[in-house]
């Protein structure tokens, strides 16, 4: 429904630089994740967008329109935040009703409206409790419906899973997927839990440091990061430092690492010292005559679905691996390791 | 009583020497308001307890006396205009303090509760200056002025400490619903803080009621507040009508915090 825009935003507090130039874009009825550590900045953009908080510099459109000098209450975006800030003492209903109360409508229109979405978030026959007297589930639930009953233009979640217990962030994060893709609203979403930001986003911003380290789909940003920060957030991840790197066509290399040459492809335009990402889900263990690479396993674990492994190849670097449950491995072993080449990823050396 | 012990409804029951004590505390505390009542209702000549026979007799002698009727007029009403302003001010105070952030916070916390830390005839003998210099002293708005300041700080503590309790999330989160910041105050901070914001005044009032340092200096002409006609009756009169005076006051005190039960619960007022 609205197409947002973030360029080159910024906002410095006294001392400390929260963003250094953040630059994204939702397209009408995307779900983008802010992913990143705490301090990365990722809430500060939120609470820019919100209104909350005033940036020091950049630009914030709505479907090419700037808003950041209108204020927070007329911006029409719904904001559902990590503790989800209901009014205490407010039933359910009046708090789903609040923001319809504020534009004046009609009680039985607000009573319907608040009915549907009630119904909406599976909440019905709820209405008259507190908001103390119910689950937390339910509570963000409620703070959902509050947002979404005024039909925003944008949806912004900071963290609204955070204070779930495992199974209850599963069924609500598919409960807000699926009423964010009914109603196209674009959506922006905080966390700093990589296998939600996967499983919901159509695209993902990774943020370092007040800034976008990679911004892109769930799939690119796992497969084909563009710098160690971003592969380690969003996965386990082995890195092997490559002794030479010979470029060959766009974002072809052939390398040497750890003994071995290997044609593959990886990050555009690398021309410093670079290092090779093995997800362990491209290795698998084979002989030590048919592997990629030779090594000794160091470390196994049986962990039921799967056998994990470390082995240490020759010049001294360690892979993580997953291998099938039953294969025999001891540690002291020499096995040999083959590679799934799609999914072997070329990426230049980042001072962190 | 029983409602004091209800105040927490959390904790464990004590062992016995603690409770032993509270029971001291809480005998030390009474005794002096059960004579003084007791008293009241004596039959005979002079304030003792136990009392010499019932009666309302000190009751109709105090309603008798104009200078103390009148002087319980007049702390009434300053008494409710303190309590309507202090909790106005204290109210606005409180939410600037919530905005001030860092090292400054506490220099204003600090400020705001200054008429508690100076000593009151300080206070007291720098406000008459004061109000000599704007041509205000001896009237009844000078008093008023003076009471307001002494009675300032109850109400902003108790109001800011109910202001702490409310998240800045909430705010936010009713300007992101669209409603502007007086809506925000009045849909959502009000009703919160309204348990402090009654305390505050009901403090301020009961404050105000007992001044009298600052109500001795600052008097307006031919004017008393209960507190002074009472001492100036006492300098000369030894008599239950005394009595029966403190009495009244003490009930007026019973009423607020009954009044504040009524009508937003204790557990929620502390």
């Amino acid at each position: 429904m609205a197409t947002v825009e973030v360029r080159d935003l910024r906002k410095r507090y006294q001392d400390f630089l929260a963003l250094d130039g953040v630059s994204l874009k939702a397209e009408s009825g995307q779900l983008v994740t802010l992913l990143g550590p705490s301090g990365c900045g990722k809430s500060t953009t939120l609470r820019c967008l919100a209104g909350f908080l005033e940036a020091n510099g950049g630009e914030i459109t709505v479907d090419g329109e700037s808003i950041l000098g209108t204020p927070a209450n007329r911006r029409g975006f719904g904001v559902v935040f990590q503790n989800y800030a209901l009014f205490p003492h407010m039933t359910v209903a009046e708090n789903i009703g609040y923001g319809l109360k504020i534009q004046k409508l009609p009680k039985p229109e607000i009573t319907t409206r608040v009915h549907d979405a009630m119904k909406l978030v599976r909440l019905d026959g709820l209405g008259d409790r507190l908001p103390r007297a119910i689950s937390g589930g339910q509570q963000q639930r409620v703070a959902l419906a509050r947002a979404l009953v005024l039909k925003p233009k944008l949806l912004l979640l900071d963290e609204p899973l955070a204070n779930l217990d495992a199974r209850l962030r599963d069924e609500v994060r598919w409960l807000i997927r699926d009423l964010q893709q009914q109603s196209g609203i674009t959506a922006f979403y905080v966390t700093h839990d990589q296998s939600e930001a996967m499983a919901m986003s159509d695209m993902v911003a990774v943020m370092k440091a007040g800034r976008v380290a990679q911004f892109a789909t769930p799939r690119e940003i796992y497969q084909k990061p563009v710098e160690r920060y971003v592969a380690d957030f969003t996965g386990e991840a082995n890195f092997i430092p490559c002794q030479s790197v010979t470029p060959h066509g766009e974002g072809r290399y052939t390398i040497s690492a750890a003994g071995v040459t290997l044609e593959l492809a990886g990050v555009p335009g690398i021309t410093g010292p670079a290092e090779l990402l093995l997800r362990p889900e491209a290795l698998s263990l084979t002989t030590p005559e048919a592997g990629t690479f030779r090594g000794t396993v160091t470390k196994s674990a049986f962990l039921g679905a799967a056998l994990h492994c470390e082995i240490t190849l020759n010049d001294g670097s360690v892979l993580k691996l997953a291998a099938e449950p039953n294969h025999h491995v001891v540690a002291g072993k020499e096995v040999g390791i083959a590679i799934d080449h799609t999914h072997a990823w070329l990426m230049p050396e980042v001072t962190p | 009583m029983s409602e004091m012990s209800n105040t927490f409804p959390h904790q464990k029951p004590v062992n016995i020497g603690f409770g032993i004590l509270i029971v001291l505390l809480y005998v030390f505390l009474m005794a002096p308001l059960v004579m003084i009542i007791g008293a009241s209702f004596t039959n005979g000549l002079m304030i003792e307890f136990p009392p010499q026979g019932i009666s309302l007799r000190w009751y109709f002698e105090f309603f008798d006396r104009q200078d103390l009727v009148d002087g319980l007029l007049m702390s009434l009403r300053i008494g409710a205009v303190t309590a309507v302003v202090t909790m106005t001010v204290a109210m606005m105070a409180a939410m600037a303090g919530q905005v001030i952030s860092g090292r400054l916070s506490g220099w204003y916390q600090l400020g705001m509760t200054l008429p508690l830390l100076v000593p009151e005839l300080l206070t007291a003998v720098g406000l008459l200056f004061f109000l000599y210099k704007i041509q205000m002293a001896k009237t009844v708005m000078g008093l008023q002025m003076g009471h307001i300041l002494m009675s300032f700080p109850y109400a902003y503590v108790s109001i800011a400490a109910a202001m702490r309790q409310v998240p800045d999330a909430l705010e936010e989160a009713s300007q992101s619903l669209g409603a502007t910041g007086w809506q925000t105050f009045r849909l959502v901070i009000l009703p919160l803080v309204m348990p402090g914001l009654a305390m505050g005044g009901i403090f301020a009032f009961i404050n105000s009621f007992d001044l009298y340092t600052i109500s001795l200096l600052l008097k307006p002409l031919g004017g008393n507040t209960l507190p002074l006609a009472l001492f100036d009756f006492l300098t000369y009169e030894f008599k239950p009508t005394a009595a029966a005076a403190a009495t009244l006051s003490i009930l007026l005190s019973i009423l607020g915090v009954a009044l504040v039960q009524k009508l937003v619960g204790l557990q929620r007022a502390f």
